[in-house]
């Protein structure tokens, strides 16, 4: 008797329990069950350096501070790309020497927007748009990269040519996305003030991690074996945006709305409009 | 003290000639400015263009020396439209005739065109308060 009391006992709730609860839920779909693994990186991005820029740009004590750990890099150059280096290096302080009020501009043109690696480092807000195919970095100054996550290679070296973003792969580390870029144009890379291409081996691994709420990390090695004795390493962080809510595209720059045209390879003054 | 604070929140320049332009600036270097140095211009406002790459102010600046003479048009460049929308800035937060205090770093080679720093208008500034200067 004390036994079929206990088996009423259990067995009622658990037939409510069923009851109420239904069949068990089916699978998700691959698809969605595939976003399901990846991390929530959604909000708006700036790097660190740039964090309460002034309304003309300048940097707030936050961004000194980050900027000063990339002013202090020194890259492990060959000998052969360390002359090259110090030989730019001197022309550009010889042609600042020689026109102080005019300063050398870069090797592009001010409406150009930056390459990589340095639109990772550039005064502009960023978005990371992560599928299970693919991660999109979006930025408000026109620059765009595919980070291709599907499992699929690189090019073939006939099928690839060299270009601002380069071509990026990558996959998933648990929440750190491993990105592996080729095929960069070496003539925009890291000194374009100075002129300086890097060889046409460069070669990018980054992996992009979110470190808190608020914080997500580039951490980038950079190899080139013609100009570089060894991997250079770098880290941008970025930290979220809090006083913007959306994207939007600020890069109406032509030769009608740069008011500070480069003549002659030189920052000239301002032209009225 | 002043000088080499300022010209330290202007680092961006050996930023920029150490890893690229872009890190510098969206648009440009602000290396034909002169960070070390800050001027105040008192003025009628002509125009406020709020546009991409960059906002401008065209200020027109009496002459004290010269009261008779026609005031001067000063070109005062700030951020882009999104940057400054950040600082609390809107298109209608200037319009022509408005009479403003700007603070802002000239040109090196002289002319009559700056970098903005700060604007205020009947002694208050326009947009959020300003972040407190760098140590």
């Amino acid at each position: 008797m004390r036994l079929l009391a206990l088996v009423v006992r259990l067995a009622v709730p658990a037939a409510l329990l069923v009851a109420c609860s239904g069949p068990p839920a089916p699978p998700l779909p691959p698809r969605v069950a595939a976003f399901a693994k990846l991390p929530d990186w959604s909000g708006l991005w700036e790097p660190n350096v740039f964090v309460g820029e002034g309304i003309g740009q300048s940097l707030s004590a936050e961004g000194l501070k980050a900027g000063a750990s990339i002013m202090g890099v020194t890259f492990p150059f060959t000998p052969e790309w360390q002359a090259k280096f110090d030989a730019a290096k001197a022309a550009q302080a010889a042609a600042v020497a020689a026109d102080p009020n005019h300063p050398p501009a870069p090797t592009y043109n001010n409406c150009a927007s930056p390459p990589f690696i340095m639109n990772m480092a550039s005064p502009a807000i960023y978005e990371w748009r992560v599928t299970p195919e693919e991660t999109t970095i979006v930025d408000t100054i026109n620059g765009i990269r595919h980070i291709y996550t599907d499992g699929r290679s690189h090019p073939a070296a006939d099928e690839v040519w060299p270009t601002k973003a380069g071509d990026s792969i990558g996959h998933w580390d648990g929440d750190t996305l491993v990105v592996d870029t080729i095929a960069i144009k070496p003539d925009v890379m890291l000194t374009p003030q100075l002129g300086l291409k890097m060889s046409d081996q460069l070669h990018f691994v980054e992996r992009f991690r979110m470190v808190n709420a608020d914080e997500l990390h580039d951490e980038l090695t950079l190899e080139d074996p013609v100009a570089l004795t060894k991997p250079f390493e770098i880290t941008f962080v970025f930290k979220r945006v809090k006083d913007a809510t959306r994207m939007i595209d600020e890069t109406e720059c032509d030769s009608t709305t740069d008011r500070n045209p480069i003549v002659n390879g030189r920052f000239t003054s301002i032209t009225t409009r | 003290m002043k000088g080499i604070i300022t010209a330290a929140r202007h680092a961006s320049f050996a930023l920029c000639a150490l890893l690229g332009s872009g890190l510098a600036s969206a648009h440009h270097s602000a290396a034909m400015f002169d960070g070390g140095k800050e001027i105040t211009l008192t003025g009628t406002v002509k125009e406020f263009q709020w546009m991409s790459p960059h906002c401008w102010i065209q200020l027109l600046v009496p002459d004290e020396a010269h009261p008779d003479a026609a005031p001067v048009e000063w070109g005062i460049e700030m951020d882009n439209p999104t940057g400054l929308s950040r600082h609390g800035w809107k298109p209608s937060s200037l319009k022509a005739g408005d009479r403003i205090v700007v603070v802002a770093h000239p040109l090196r080679d002289g002319t009559s065109g700056a970098q903005v720093v700060s604007v205020s208008k009947d002694g208050k500034p326009i947009g959020k308060p300003a972040e407190a200067p760098a140590q």
